[in-house]
């Protein structure tokens, strides 16, 4: 059996597994009369088929089937975490490159950075809506600047450790070459940093996702997952597996998400494509 | 050029740290390397031999005296790219093949036809059937191999070797000094080669310095004068023992001094 086929049965085997913790708790639970941690009634802890068939069915009357509702949210979703994504990272990359020239911008920039990790993201997001707002942004731009907020920090963090993770002696090796800062970034620094880059960008994929999903609440937007996760939550006591339905589809979005990041890996870090031609580069900045 | 020797040093000194930290690592450095010599330089840890090879290489900067290479200031010489330098770890760029590490300084100089180079200089090293192996592939006396032919690859004029065969074992090591000496003749570099290993440097050298620590000086030069070229024959000849014994000793009365 190739690993491939290996990988997938054990997906599907953990899957079934999970199923049947949960509808064994509720079974179990049900039977012995246990409330404690959770009573398992339909409401706290629908059955999970009647997650599956929620999504089969209109979201009101007359309305879309859910599954397709919720696929056209997390198209639009995505799109603004990707465009999140692409802003934290290109700019998590730039901050770790000015990092690693200076350790003077590192001292003293490094301590913000770190802050800005630390103040909720909710907090955040309504500010970066009223000045897009005030800046004539589109709304769409406002969610991602949003999600680029949370996406950045994995990448400056783990791209500069990787940019300083060559041996000393390469860099006296570059040193003894004459090489140009630019040179030795590109043909030295970023190549041994790509692992770590990659792994920060798998953080940052899920991170862009809850970045997209908190920012739509402030910026109003009524297409997205995150207004479909208020709304279902508002709804809890009544239809549960609404809710249990949606965080279902989500979570496959960041899955789906993730699993782009590591084929695009894959590829990257396969042997021999991992060099930059600094030919391409000329035009950047030369330190 | 050939008048003025490639290597001039007048009572060179480099300190490490400051106040009570302070460790001067060399002393009163006097030394020249004439065009196509081949100098060792042999001594105790501690006694800087190091040190001085990348002084000369301006790794690091003097701290006293004065130090010319190619009748250059050592900055002036590295930015002429006029040295080539193997370190004792190989330090090949993992993600290229050997013909890409190779290419590598090439690529930074800007040089033409660089492929063709690049498949020369592995021909000379003998590493042709491996062109599109990553190092991890190689053995390693063959990845120091590849970056021998790497510190050639642009032919300098000059060859810097900081104990390039420190971490191989006996049998790769007598032949890659078989091979080193071979490439010395081919293609007239003068070598300043680092090694703690006595006969090594007797084998190789047209002169071996040897110095003492602390502070870091030259305590004695000595002549090999022994033909080249050097063979297995050289390893089990009386001359050679008798350097050998040479040198041992004045590296023992330099330590006692």
């Amino acid at each position: 059996m190739s690993s491939r086929w290996r990988r997938v049965l054990s997906f599907i085997v953990v899957t079934f597994v999970l199923i049947a913790i949960w509808e064994g708790y509720k079974l179990i639970w049900l039977q012995m009369g246990w409330i404690r941690p959770v009573r398992p009634d339909n409401t706290t802890m629908p059955h999970v088929w009647d997650m599956i068939i929620e999504l089969f069915r209109p979201v009101r009357r007359g309305g879309d089937l859910l599954i397709l509702d919720l696929a056209a949210r997390s198209f639009f979703t995505l799109r603004e975490a990707f465009l999140g994504f692409v802003i934290g990272g290109i700019f998590g990359f730039a901050l770790s490159v000015l990092f690693v020239r200076s350790t003077l911008l590192e001292r003293s920039f490094m301590p913000y950075v770190v802050a800005s990790q630390t103040i909720p993201i909710i907090a955040i997001a309504p500010m970066v809506v009223v000045w897009g707002g005030r800046l004539d942004f589109p709304q769409w731009l406002s969610v991602a600047v949003i999600s680029a907020y949370l996406t950045f920090f994995p990448v400056a963090i783990n791209t500069l450790r990787g940019l300083k993770s060559p041996d000393p002696t390469a860099l006296e090796l570059m040193r003894s070459y004459a090489a140009k800062p630019r040179e030795v970034l590109w043909k030295l620094q970023v190549p041994s940093a790509l692992p770590y880059i990659f792994t920060a960008l798998k953080v940052s994929a899920t991170a862009s996702v809850i970045g997209a999903l908190i920012g739509e609440l402030p910026a109003g937007f009524g297409d997205g997952l995150g207004r479909a996760l208020l709304t279902f939550s508002q709804q809890f006591g009544a239809r549960s597996v609404k809710l249990y339905a949606t965080v279902i589809v989500t979570a496959l979005v960041g899955v789906i998400f993730v699993t782009v990041v590591t084929l695009v890996e894959r590829k990257t870090l396969a042997a021999g494509s991992r060099d930059f031609e600094v030919e391409l580069m000329t035009g950047r900045a030369t330190g | 050029m050939s008048d003025s020797p490639v290597v001039r040093a007048r009572n060179l000194g480099k300190t490490f740290g400051k106040g009570s930290d302070r460790v001067e690592a060399l002393r009163g450095i006097d030394l020249d390397i004439e065009s196509g010599e081949f100098v060792s330089l042999i001594g105790p840890s501690g006694c800087g031999k190091s040190t001085l090879l990348r002084l000369i290489g301006d790794l690091v900067p003097a701290s006293s005296g004065e130090l010319t290479v190619n009748g250059k200031s050592p900055q002036q010489a590295r930015l002429d790219r006029d040295y080539g330098i193997v370190f004792q770890k190989a330090t090949l760029l993992d993600w290229r093949t050997v013909t890409k590490n190779v290419e590598l300084p090439l690529e930074i100089m800007d040089e033409e036809a660089r492929s063709e180079r690049a498949a020369s200089m592995l021909d000379l090293v003998q590493l042709s059937d491996f062109a599109k192996h990553y190092p991890w592939q190689l053995s390693g006396g063959m990845q120091q191999r590849v970056a021998i032919a790497r510190a050639l690859a642009f032919e300098p004029s000059l060859l810097l070797m900081d104990e390039p065969f420190g971490a191989l074992d006996e049998m790769t090591r007598e032949l890659m000094q078989q091979e080193v000496l071979r490439l010395w003749q081919q293609t007239h570099t003068t070598v300043v080669f680092v090694t703690h290993s006595i006969p090594e440097a007797v084998f190789l050298s047209t002169r071996v310095i040897v110095m003492s620590a602390r502070p870091g000086r030259i305590t004695d030069r000595i002549e090999t004068q022994l033909p080249y070229p050097r063979t297995v024959d050289t390893r089990e000849s009386a001359a050679y023992y008798d350097k050998i014994t040479e040198v041992r000793e004045s590296l023992r009365r330099g330590d006692r001094q």
